[in-house]
């Protein structure tokens, strides 16, 4: 095994140790807890900077694999490691923010009865999204994205003694359940006709597949994209995921969950490619909703809420860029927003800690913004907002470049309205959060039970990524040096029409959310806030969750009633007529056991009789 | 005589047993009747070997053993009969039907 399979191993095998130890030795001890699942993603984190030094030069290609189950029709089934660039640098991501998020919960979490489960957990959402990303094969992908769709359900539904907190998990866990049926009979497709699942393979063969074929295994892998990535009908699932703690949220919304699912397709780009038709409603369904979610989060009074439509909406964004044709684009703005969307859920972790709740309006009428959360709020929203040199910027101005060049002009239209609309509603939260009403600052506090160290450790990783806004914008050259080594790649700094109208989009949006909440004299209520049914309409989530709940959950719970029906009345019917029917024929035959000797000595020499009589004759 | 007469007077001895042990209530009579069916048997051995001829000596020696066996069957009965009347203070067959329930 060369050095840089034994580093991909490693970084597998250690958050997996970390996650077994825990769970099993450790979980009356949260401090040693903690400190191996924390030990444990630090290994993972340098083991894949290593991976992301030594194998991330341009058009590298190394599978390492086991023959697994060999097949008729093909190869077989390897399971392994695949490093590349995409691979070692989504890696990287997820063990640094995974580490990260464990950081921040030292302080957040301090104290909860759970503290041992929770890191156990953490490890195990780490160890499953590397092994999503590093896997060579994709049945391994396949087995590893349901893996880490368990874990997130544990970890949302991590308080499960609030009903809310197991309604969520349940809900995150059945919606993305939907999406991963398309998802396994795209594979099982890909088996039976290739006989082989190793993904270079699987590209490569991609040109001698017919287009039919193409156009329905991309259809069928991309509903579990949809499910994953929160997108299109399935995206009711990510808003009620707030139920879970907030670094929970911080990691499912930035680098493992829902990136699973923009990842995918990136890492089957030229499958994808092969099915334009399936790109071309991957392109406007992405566009539909990343201007739906930007509506939903403009209304949004729950601050976790607005971070989650937001996710959805710059997910939408990544997959705008990947459905034109640009891997870079949106891997690029993946890792941006996997930086800057952390950041965003800690900053908030920070207030909600403080202030007992995750009303913004209350946030901001309990007073006092520590510092660092302050810093993280403004760093993580002007990188949201795409304000140049934060990294939203550059990546947001990747993903319009591509859809500029390909996708036309209507797209390009309307996913500048999108940015416009981001900057409102993320400085809309900023200036309902820190400019609130100051005469409510003297108001009561709620407990201050959280030790010093907390705040301490809560600070540190969102200090760290508010730096990191403003570095990560500048990768964005290297990683399409190795992702695309013949594209040509512009920089956003080039400052033309489409950069231009961006930022003044953005500017727009933020001087819109400073009268309408942040002025001294503002209404802190939007225009659209007074139009009652708008409102409405955008803070039930479009009444999507109302259609499911009048038609597949009213079908659903038909069914299950018809087949309480079948099994209370046919199947148990059934059981009770047997069960009936052998006490009956046990009655009908007692008679017979009279208990009268003489009778069974006359039976038995009749039959005896009988008998001499049957043999003589 | 002829071997259907002891074969005829057998059959009437077995008749009479089994028409004793099916109407008899009483264990004691029952058993009576057990023994003259038992008699039968016994009859219709030493008839049947005497008419083999060969061997007649032997029919009269199982039929010796078949009375001590009978002897020995009537004492275990006669004391499980005891033990019954202690237990169940009656030994009227109708009215001894425990294993019904």
């Amino acid at each position: 095994m060369s050095a840089p399979v034994t580093a991909a191993l490693l970084a597998q095998a250690a958050p997996l140790a970390a996650c077994l130890i825990v769970l099993l030795a450790l979980r009356g001890r949260p401090r040693a807890a903690a400190g191996v699942a924390i030990l444990a993603l630090s290994v993972a984190t340098l083991a894949t900077g290593y991976l992301v030094a030594v194998v991330a030069a341009p058009a590298v290609h190394q599978v390492a694999q086991a023959m697994w189950l060999p097949l008729q029709t093909g190869p077989g089934l390897a399971f392994g490691v695949l490093l590349d660039p995409l691979a070692t640098v989504m890696a990287f991501v997820v063990a640094a923010i995974t580490l990260l998020v464990m950081i921040y919960s030292l302080g957040y979490m301090a104290g909860d009865p759970g503290f041992a489960r929770y890191f156990g957990f953490l490890a195990l959402f780490g160890w499953a999204m590397l092994g999503l990303v590093l896997a060579s094969n994709l049945l391994q992908t396949l087995v590893f994205w349901e893996l880490v769709g368990l874990a997130s359900f544990l970890l949302i539904g991590f308080w499960f003694e609030r009903p809310a907190a197991a309604a969520a998990a349940r809900k995150a866990f059945i919606m993305t359940r939907v999406g991963d049926v398309g998802f396994l009979f795209g594979v099982l497709l890909l088996v039976r006709s290739q006989g082989n699942l190793t993904i270079p393979d699987l590209l490569a063969a991609v040109p001698g597949m017919s287009p039919g074929f193409l156009t329905l295994v991309a259809a069928l892998l991309l509903m579990g994209v949809i499910g994953k990535s929160a997108q299109g009908p399935l995206f009711t699932w990510l808003p009620d995921a707030m139920e879970g703690p907030t670094p929970v949220s911080a990691l499912l919304h930035s680098a493992t969950m829902v990136a699973a699912g923009v990842f995918l397709v990136a890492r089957l780009h030229e499958l994808f490619m092969a099915a334009p038709a399936v790109m071309h409603v991957l392109l406007w369904m992405s566009i539909v909703t990343a201007l739906a979610s930007a509506t939903m989060a403009m209304v949004a009074e729950d601050i976790k809420r607005v971070l989650a439509y937001s996710s959805i909406s710059q997910l939408a964004y990544m997959l705008m860029a990947l459905a034109a044709g640009s891997v870079t684009g949106g891997f690029f703005h993946l890792v941006t927003h996997a930086g800057f969307k952390a950041l965003l859920f800690m900053a908030a972790g920070i207030l909600i800690h403080r202030a007992h709740t995750n009303d913004m309006r209350a946030i901001s009428a309990a007073g006092g913004v520590p510092r660092a959360g302050a810093i993280g709020l403004f760093a993580g929203s002007l990188a949201l907002s795409g304000i140049i040199p934060f990294s939203g910027y550059f990546s947001k101005e990747a993903v319009l470049a591509t859809l500029g060049g390909h996708a036309g002009t209507a797209a390009l239209a309307l996913a500048y309205l999108g940015a416009g609309l981001t900057a409102y509603y993320a400085f809309r939260m900023v200036f309902l959060v820190t400019r609130g009403p100051s005469e409510a600052s003297g108001a009561p506090h709620g407990p201050e039970a959280h030790a010093a160290g907390g705040e301490t450790a809560m600070a540190a990783p969102v200090l760290i990524l508010s730096a990191l806004t403003l570095l990560l914008g500048w990768i964005g050259a290297w990683l399409a040096a190795r992702l695309e080594p013949g594209v040509p790649w512009r920089g956003a700094l080039e400052i033309g029409a489409g950069p231009a109208t961006a930022l003044a989009l953005a500017a727009g949006g933020i001087a819109l959310a400073w009268f309408e909440y942040g002025a001294a004299n503002a209404p802190r209520v939007s225009l659209v806030e007074r139009v009652s049914w708008l409102r409405d309409f955008f803070a039930n989530n479009w009444y999507v969750d109302r259609l499911y709940a009048a038609t597949f959950v009213r079908a659903a719970t038909a069914l299950s009633r018809a087949a309480r029906w079948n099994d209370r009345t046919v199947l148990d019917g059934a059981g009770d007529g047997v069960a009936a029917g052998t006490v009956g024929g046990g009655r009908a035959l007692a008679w017979f056991q009279s208990g009268y000797v003489q009778m069974y000595v006359a039976v038995g020499v009749s039959a005896l009789a009988a008998l001499a009589l049957w043999i003589t004759s | 005589m002829t071997l259907t007469a002891y074969l005829g007077f057998a059959l009437a001895l077995f008749g009479i047993g089994l028409y004793g042990l099916l109407q008899r209530r009483s264990l004691v009579a029952m058993l009576i009747a057990v023994e003259l069916m038992l008699a039968a048997v016994s009859v219709n051995v030493i008839a049947l070997t005497r008419l083999q001829g060969r061997s007649a000596g032997m029919g009269q020696v199982v039929v010796l053993v078949l009375v001590g066996v009978a002897a020995a069957e009537t004492a275990i009965a006669l004391s499980l009969f005891v033990a019954i009347q202690r237990a169940a203070h009656n030994i009227d067959v109708e009215k001894l039907s425990e294993l019904k329930r």
